[in-house]
């Protein structure tokens, strides 16, 4: 038991990293229809970029946020086209085939990072992983690493940003619009195929940089990606889909479910866990926690 | 049309049954025997994929699950047919209580549950000692090649002219056809679409589940990672998407397509396993923009319609509205 808050502290953490994931994965949700597979390969490929600029050039890991968002951003919007080529096909099923599409995009990328990145577990070291506050309370104790405590600061900032840009800016209504209804949207002036793109390279910066940040907390390994698109997914579904304000309480429970498994039980059970968890929530309310979902 | 297609299929199968008459190298029938299980799995798969609209990444824990009963159930003495037979039941009561809460996700969101599904299932056989943990477990060595070419010749064969009557005659098809075009019409015309879906889950596993059985036996040795690994889902998803969604003899083609290229690419670049994931990723990305019909539809394409046209396309959905 003297572990527990521990436990508590540490799954708060880890849940508001996966706030910012689930987020930016909803927004393209919303936008553009698309579930996109390869989240945890773009968290990856953000992870190693954030090591590799780290290890060459010694600049501390939370300075190459915006590098790494400017350059994945790039990738998205240059990217997303293709995607919309997909999704505008005059076959059936679009947004199946959009899919199957980015599933194979994620084991190309994934097969890549193996071929160029290696098979190791890395960690991207920070000057902030050093230090750390420890509290002492009769028999329970607590430690928080200030990194850790950076990852929380960054969620928040990250969350305001967005909330900020949705609500308060043009382009944010925009975007808003769209996801409403696609073709009024576009009947009133929206330029769809340049937001949807804006959009899209958003939501591939923010889990670029995410995926820093996780290679400081947590690590990096060219096989981390599809664990990150399960947890994604898990917040996104047990939020109740399609319903944002249910998605903080939905990734804290994701965190604390992670680490009690990491020091209780054997993390090998984690995934399974996971599904269990979200295999009974879904028997009992399909529609989310909150049965706010679509 | 279909007729002739379906006597071509028999004329397949009877030219089939001759191979190993004709066939005297071992590891060629080898090939033939494992492509004859792919051919299984892929038109399995697109059950749900193709004439459903759901994406199953939980095909390789059906299949996993089919190879681990059949393993466990024969080092208790079972007899190999029963062991298999059982395999197929445990995968088709598995179909059930996974798809009952999972299929009422929608399309995108089934296809991440049922891949968080077959990891899960992973996990579980990694660390039972039921399952032999990493190490696997070993089957008694039958060295029977020609049985074993025949007992999956016998279940493909059966599984596809099976899903033959059911998808192509039998109404089920067309009801699940119409799940997949418009899930909420389907359901006003009277349908009940989480029926139909558990319905399909369960057909597509248990074939899924046998083969995986008599795959087993064939290599006298499973462990997590072969028999439960993401490899069958994707090569089951590539050669479905390559070879042509939504019918039986697309995934026909795609499955001896790429099962080839899969043999010669081992056969002279084993070193580079890496590489081959690399080119499967790069084929479905490919395929989706370059041959959304497949090399099937495509080729039918270019000798122009032979069958009623694809149902036209629908308005891109209104938002809230996802896939059916």
């Amino acid at each position: 038991m003297e572990l527990l808050p521990q436990a508590l502290v540490d799954g708060l953490m880890l849940g508001a990293i996966y706030i910012i994931i689930a987020v930016a994965f909803s927004l393209v949700y919303g936008v553009m229809h698309v579930i996109d597979f390869a989240v945890g390969e773009w968290i990856m490929f953000g992870a190693f970029m954030g090591f590799h600029l780290n290890r060459l050039t010694g600049i501390e890991p939370f300075l190459l946020l915006p590098a790494v968002f400017v350059v994945f951003a790039g990738v998205g919007y240059l990217l997303q086209p293709v995607l919309q080529r997909v999704l505008s096909g005059k076959r059936g099923n679009p947004l199946l085939m959009a899919l199957v599409f980015t599933f194979g995009l994620s084991l190309m990328f994934r097969g890549l990072a193996q071929t160029f990145f290696g098979f190791y577990s890395l960690s991207t070291p920070s000057r902030l992983s050093t230090g750390s506050f420890f509290l002492e309370r009769g028999s329970f104790f607590l430690t928080v690493s200030h990194v850790r405590l950076a990852g929380l600061a960054y969620a928040a900032v990250i969350t305001g940003g967005l909330q900020y840009l949705l609500k308060y800016t043009d382009f944010g209504l925009g975007v808003r619009a769209l996801a409403q209804h696609k073709d009024a949207a576009g009947l009133m002036g929206v330029n769809a195929k340049r937001t949807s793109g804006l959009v899209y390279a958003i939501y591939v910066g923010i889990s670029a940089m995410t995926g820093v940040l996780i290679g400081t907390i947590l690590s990096v390994s060219a096989k981390m990606g599809p664990e990150y698109t399960i947890f994604a997914f898990f917040v996104v579904v047990l939020a109740g889909m399609g319903y944002l304000a249910g998605v903080p309480a939905a990734a804290f429970l994701l965190g604390i479910i992670q680490s009690i498994f990491l020091i209780y039980l054997d993390p090998g059970y984690t995934l399974l866990a996971v599904f269990g968890v979200l295999y009974l929530i879904l028997l009992v309310s399909p529609t989310g926690l909150f049965r706010k979902g679509v | 049309m279909r007729d002739r297609r379906l006597v071509g299929s028999l004329a397949v199968f009877a030219a089939l049954l001759l191979v190993p008459a004709a066939v005297h190298d071992t590891f060629l029938l080898r090939v033939c025997t494992e492509a004859i299980m792919w051919i299984g799995l892929a038109v399995a798969f697109d059950v749900l994929a193709g004439y459903t609209g759901y994406l199953n990444f939980g095909h390789s824990a059906f299949f996993g699950i089919g190879g681990y009963a059949t393993a466990i159930l024969m080092a208790r003495g079972w007899g190999f047919a029963p062991a298999a037979a059982a395999g197929g039941v445990v995968a088709g009561v598995g179909a059930i209580v996974a798809g009952l809460p999972t299929l009422r996700l929608r399309g995108a969101y089934f296809a991440i549950a049922t891949w968080a599904l077959a990891r899960g299932v992973q996990q579980l056989a990694l660390m039972m000692t039921l399952t032999g943990g990493p190490d696997g477990i070993r089957l008694p060595p039958f060295l029977q090649p020609r049985f074993f070419y025949y007992v999956m010749l016998g279940v493909v064969g059966a599984t596809f002219f099976l899903l033959w009557f059911l998808l192509e005659r039998a109404p089920f098809g067309l009801k699940l056809k119409a799940i997949r075009e418009d899930e909420q019409g389907a359901k006003a015309l009277g349908l009940d679409p989480t029926r139909l879906k558990i319905q399909a889950f369960v057909l597509s596993a248990i074939p899924t589940a046998v083969l995986g059985g008599v795959f087993a036996y064939w290599v006298t040795f499973i462990d997590p990672a072969s028999a439960l690994g993401d490899l069958v889902s994707d090569q089951a998803l590539v050669m479905v998407v390559f070879g042509g969604m939504g019918t039986l003899i697309g995934p026909v083609v795609g499955a001896v397509l790429i099962f080839a290229f899969k043999t010669v690419f081992w056969a002279y670049l084993s070193e580079y396993e890496v590489l081959y994931v690399i080119i499967l990723g790069a084929a479905i990305a490919a395929s989706v923009v370059f041959l959304p019909d497949g090399v099937l539809g495509q080729l039918l394409h270019r000798r122009g319609p032979t069958r009623p046209a694809t149902p036209a396309p629908r308005p891109v959905p209104a938002a809230g509205k996802a896939e059916g």
